[in-house]
């Protein structure tokens, strides 16, 4: 009885965990962001000065104009802590970008999720829990993709199924945490 | 007088500098382990760099002083460019214009997620990215994001 008790308060507080809020300042203020109040929210690092990260914007326009529509959120966000916010409100105009770009300070969300490139997403499920993470899709080159990892990701998270590839990767800048190198 | 100016040129070695640069020879994650493998007996850092990377750019000048400096006592320098095949000719060039001495490689990765977990599955794929070998062909150290050359040195040095 008592073990059960145990567990059961174990996945309480695992399934809070997941379901934690989190901010992000963006071009009004700090913002509180809840997964539970969207179907899916997706969350991509991006950079202002990577032009692996520029090449997918286009994409990022794609995919923010299908899947908004249906209850997604998207969060567009900048953890490079050489890319003030002055700076990715002005990249967001300069590359006329439709979607609301964040900055995470202290790349506190960055370090949550683990993210250590540009770009990388995030598919996040209502529960906050992560159901994707890594690669938009296989190529930097959009002539040459064949995988639409995180398309797809999101497809089975709205349909509620398994997502097909959890987490792949991709090359990309890194993002400039304040420090050196992570030795491993 | 078109022709003379050929002939001149030809004889004086100026159309072979015109001519098309070499293709850089290309790496896939089979081919990776063998690599590493022909450097056995000797100190080896492999560092992925790509010609978009800034701080790669910035830090190749580094890796290459200290190759030139330990050199002698048993460390080699592997360079692989991750650029993709249209921006070979870019790389092809910051290899010629630093002076990039062989073995260096671009990636030829069919997928780049496969890529780069045969090469680390710890890796997420961020460059500047370089990993350490002792003479055994062993990995003993990866580096995420730019090196700091002095802690680099130390870790080679731990191994000459």
């Amino acid at each position: 009885m008592r073990l059960w008790l145990a567990a059961a308060v174990f996945l309480g507080v695992a399934e809070l965990a997941g379901a934690q809020t989190f901010t992000l300042r963006g071009p009004t203020g700090v913002e509180t962001i809840d997964p539970g109040a969207s179907s899916a929210t997706v969350v991509v690092f991006t950079s202002t000065r990577c032009p692996i990260s520029d090449g997918y914007n286009s994409r990022l326009k794609e995919l923010f104009a299908s899947y908004s529509a249906k209850g997604v959120r998207f969060l567009v966000v900048n953890a490079n802590g050489n890319e003030p916010l002055a700076e990715v409100l002005a990249y967001r105009t300069s590359h006329t970008l439709p979607y609301p770009v964040y900055k995470d300070e202290d790349h506190t969300l960055a370090d949550r999720l683990g993210a250590r490139v540009t770009p990388e997403a995030y598919l996040l499920k209502r529960d906050g829990t992560v159901a994707y993470q890594g690669a938009i899709d296989d190529s930097p080159n959009q002539a040459r993709v064949k995988q639409h990892s995180l398309q797809e990701a999101i497809d089975a998270v709205l349909a509620g199924q398994p997502v097909p590839r959890a987490e792949t990767k991709a090359f990309g800048c890194t993002i400039k945490r304040t420090g050196s190198s992570t030795a491993r | 007088m078109t022709r003379r100016l050929l002939t001149v040129m030809a004889a004086t070695g100026l159309l072979l500098a015109a001519a098309p640069a070499a293709k850089i020879p290309t790496l896939d994650e089979t081919a990776y382990p063998r690599t590493v493998a022909e450097h056995k007996g000797k100190v080896v850092l492999v560092n992925f760099w790509a010609t978009y990377c800034v701080p790669c750019r910035a830090e190749m000048p580094q890796l290459l002083k200290l190759q030139q400096k330990l050199k002698a006592r048993g460390f080699d320098l592997v360079t692989i460019s991750a650029d993709e095949p249209e921006q070979e000719g870019q790389a092809l060039q910051f290899i010629q214009k630093n002076s990039i001495p062989a073995p260096f490689y671009r990636k030829q990765a069919k997928n780049d997620d496969k890529f780069i977990n045969g090469i680390d599955p710890k890796w997420s794929g961020e460059l500047p990215a370089s990993f350490l070998y002792d003479k055994t062909g062993k990995k003993v150290k990866s580096y995420f994001g730019e090196v700091n050359i002095a802690s680099l040195e130390r870790d080679i040095e731990k191994l000459l």
